[in-house]
C-alpha cells in the first residue's frame, strides 16, 4: 500500500477515535472538577489507567470484551455487526488509548480557570451546566484544543491495543505506526525510514501547535 | 424584609448570624477575617456547609433543619464580589446581558451608571471603577431581590473619577432594591446606610442605626468622627482657588478648586469631626472656607472627650475635649460657629 494511504488510514482512523472521545473525556473532566474527595480520585484513576497500563494489556481487555463470547460481542453478532480486525476495532483501540491524555489535559485546563467565574455565574441565574458551558470552558479552551491536539497525535502513534483487536490489515487497519514493524520485520528498513520522517513530521507539527497554544492560555491564566 | 439566622464553620471560628434586615441599605462592618465576605457568600448559596434560615420576604433560600437549599441561580441574589469578577472574555454588553438578553433594561442600566461608552471594551482594559459599575449592571439585570455588595471600593485607585458611592445612592434610590455592603471602613456605612450590623470573629456585636451602632464605645467599630456629604451643583472660582458645592441636605460648602477640578458630580466627600473647630460667637477673619452656623442637637461624652452634633443645617460631628466643651457650654440647642477648612476634605468616590 502506498505511503499516502496509510497516512490516511492513520489520519480517519485517529480522527475518528478523537471525535468519539472529546464529549465523554469533557463530561468526565468537568464531573472531576466539581468534586473532592475518594470518588474524585478512584474515578480519576480509572480514567488515567490505559496510560500507564502495557498497550497489549488493554488490547487484551479489549478483545475480550468485543469477542464473541462476551455480551457485547455476543449482542453484536446478532445484529450482524462485527467488530475486531475491522476500522472501527483500530478506532476503539485508538480512544480508550488515548482517552486519559485528553482527560488529563482538559482536567488541568479547567482547573486552571477560576472557580469564582463559575460560581458568579450561577448568581446570575445560570444552572451548572450553562455556566459551565457559557464560562469556564470558553476561559478554558487554549487547554481543551491543546488536549484534542494531543489525543490525535497518540491516536496516529497508537500501536499495541490496535495491533490485538484490529490485526495489520493494509488498507483497512494498517496504520503508519503498524506499517512501520512490519515492514521493519521484512527487512524493508528504506520504506520504513520515509513513514518514520512522515509520523515525526506529523506529530512535531501538532506538538508545536499544542504547545504554541498551552503557552497562550498559561499567560492568560496567570 | 430579609431575615438571617445562620450558622457557618470557617477555619478559626464559626460565623454565628441572626437578625432581620428591613433597611434599604443595610451595612456590615467589621476588620478583616471577620466574617463579612463568609456571610454574603452564605446568603448567595455559594457555600455549602451552611446551617439555619435564610429568607427574603416569602421566598424561602435556606432552611438546613427541613434539608432545603436553594441552588444559587435560583436564589435571585445580585453579588458583586470584592475582586468583581467579570468574565473576562465577554465584552461589558455581554457581561451585562449574562443574565438576561434585555437590550432596553441594558441601556436604562448603562445611562444610570454611565458605561454607554464603555459597553464594547473588554474587561481587561476598563479601570476598577468601569469594571465595578458593569459589574453592578451585570447583577442589576438578572433581577435580583437583594444586592451583596463586597468592599465595593475596594479596588478603585481613583475615586475622585469613580464616584462609586454616587452610583451605589443612585441604585439604591432608582432600583429600590435591598442592598447589603460590606465594608471595613465605617465612613463607607455612614455614607449610604440606614442599619449597620458589626461583625468580630464571625458574631455580630452590634446592630442598629449606623451613627449609634459605628460610634458606641462598647462596640469600638471606630472611633472616628467622620463626616460624609454627596455634593452636587459645582460653582468654580479657579482665580480664588474655591469651588462652591450644594450639600444633599441643603447646604453650601467651600471646596478646594483643584480637588474637584477634574471631578464628576455629584460625588462624595468626607471630612473628620476633628478637624472642625467649633466658636461660641460668631468669628471674624478667619482662613477657613467654611464657617457654618448651627444648634448643637446632640452630645455624647465620654472618657475626656465629647462627640457633638451640630445641624447645620446638614448633621455635622464634630470631636471636642470635654474642657472644650464646659468652656463653651456646649448642650442641645446651643448655637455655634462652625469651621470647616476646604483643605480638611477629602474625596471617597
Amino acid at each position: 500500500m502506498s505511503e499516502v494511504g496509510l497516512l490516511l488510514v492513520s489520519l480517519k482512523i485517529a480522527a475518528g477515535s478523537t471525535v468519539l472521545i472529546v464529549l465523554p473525556a469533557l463530561a468526565l473532566a468537568a464531573w472531576s472538577w466539581r468534586r473532592s474527595g475518594w470518588w474524585r480520585a478512584i474515578v480519576d484513576s480509572i480514567a488515567m489507567l490505559p496510560l500507564i497500563l502495557p498497550p497489549t494489556a488493554v488490547g487484551f481487555v479489549l478483545l475480550v470484551l468485543l469477542g464473541r463470547r462476551s455480551v457485547i460481542g455476543g449482542m453484536l453478532e446478532r445484529i450482524g455487526a462485527t467488530i475486531l480486525f475491522t476500522q472501527t476495532a483500530a478506532v476503539i483501540a485508538a480512544a480508550v488509548m488515548s482517552f486519559p491524555l485528553m482527560f488529563v489535559m482538559f482536567r488541568a485546563a479547567i482547573d486552571s480557570t477560576d472557580p469564582r467565574y463559575f460560581q458568579i455565574a450561577r448568581t446570575l441565574g445560570a444552572s451548572p451546566l450553562r455556566a459551565f458551558m457559557r464560562v469556564t470552558l470558553p476561559l478554558a479552551w487554549r487547554g481543551i484544543v491543546a488536549g484534542v491536539i494531543l489525543a490525535y497525535c497518540r491516536a496516529i502513534g497508537e500501536f499495541g491495543a490496535t495491533a490485538m483487536i484490529a490485526g495489520n490489515i493494509p488498507g483497512r487497519t494498517q496504520t503508519l505506526a503498524l506499517a512501520i514493524y512490519q515492514r521493519v520485520e521484512a527487512g524493508r528498513e528504506d520504506d520504513a525510514r520515509i513513514l518514520v520522517v512522515y509520523v515525526v513530521l506529523l506529530a512535531l507539527t501538532s506538538l508545536i501547535a499544542s504547545e504554541v497554544l498551552i503557552g497562550r492560555h498559561r499567560k492568560k491564566t496567570a | 424584609m430579609i431575615a438571617i439566622d445562620i450558622q457557618q464553620p470557617l477555619a478559626h471560628f464559626t460565623l454565628e448570624v441572626s437578625c432581620s434586615l428591613k433597611a434599604p441599605v443595610t451595612a456590615v462592618v467589621g476588620a478583616s477575617g471577620s466574617g463579612k465576605t463568609s456571610l454574603l457568600e452564605a446568603i448567595a448559596g455559594l457555600r455549602e456547609a451552611t446551617r439555619g434560615r435564610i429568607t427574603i420576604d416569602d421566598a424561602v433560600l435556606l432552611d438546613s433543619d427541613r434539608g432545603f437549599s436553594l441552588p444559587p441561580e435560583k436564589r435571585r441574589v445580585g453579588y458583586v464580589p470584592q475582586e468583581i469578577a467579570l468574565f473576562p472574555h465577554l465584552r461589558a454588553r455581554d457581561n451585562i446581558l449574562f443574565a438576561r438578553r434585555d437590550h432596553d433594561r441594558l441601556m436604562s442600566l448603562a445611562q444610570m451608571l454611565e458605561l454607554v461608552p464603555l459597553l464594547d471594551r473588554y474587561p481587561s482594559s476598563l479601570s476598577g471603577g468601569e469594571r465595578q459599575r458593569v459589574a453592578l449592571a451585570r447583577a442589576l439585570m438578572a433581577q435580583p431581590r437583594v444586592l451583596l455588595l463586597d468592599e465595593p471600593l475596594a479596588a478603585i485607585d481613583q475615586p475622585l473619577r469613580e464616584r462609586i458611592l454616587v452610583h451605589l445612592r443612585r441604585i439604591r434610590d432608582q432600583e429600590r432594591l435591598p442592598m447589603i455592603y460590606v465594608t471595613h471602613q465605617p465612613f463607607e456605612a455612614l455614607a449610604l446606610a440606614t442599619y449597620c450590623i458589626v461583625l468580630r470573629e464571625g458574631r455580630v456585636i452590634g446592630q442598629g442605626r449606623p451613627d449609634d451602632v459605628l460610634r458606641d464605645p462598647q462596640i469600638g467599630a471606630t472611633t472616628d468622627v467622620d463626616n460624609v456629604f454627596e455634593v452636587s451643583d459645582p460653582h468654580h472660582d479657579r482665580e480664588n482657588g474655591i469651588t462652591r458645592v450644594k450639600t444633599s441636605d441643603g447646604g453650601t460648602l467651600v471646596l478646594p478648586f483643584d480637588l474637584v477640578a477634574d471631578a464628576t458630580f455629584p460625588l462624595v466627600v468626607r471630612i473628620s469631626g476633628e478637624e472642625i473647630v467649633v466658636f461660641g460667637k460668631r468669628p471674624e477673619s478667619v482662613s477657613s472656607r467654611n464657617v457654618l452656623e448651627g444648634v448643637v442637637s446632640d452630645v455624647r461624652v465620654y472618657e475626656g472627650r465629647a462627640d457633638v452634633t451640630i445641624t447645620a443645617p446638614m448633621p455635622v460631628r464634630v470631636r471636642l475635649t470635654r474642657s472644650a466643651v464646659e468652656e463653651l457650654q456646649i448642650a442641645p440647642g446651643r448655637r455655634v460657629w462652625l469651621a470647616l477648612r476646604s483643605r480638611s476634605f477629602r474625596l471617597i468616590g
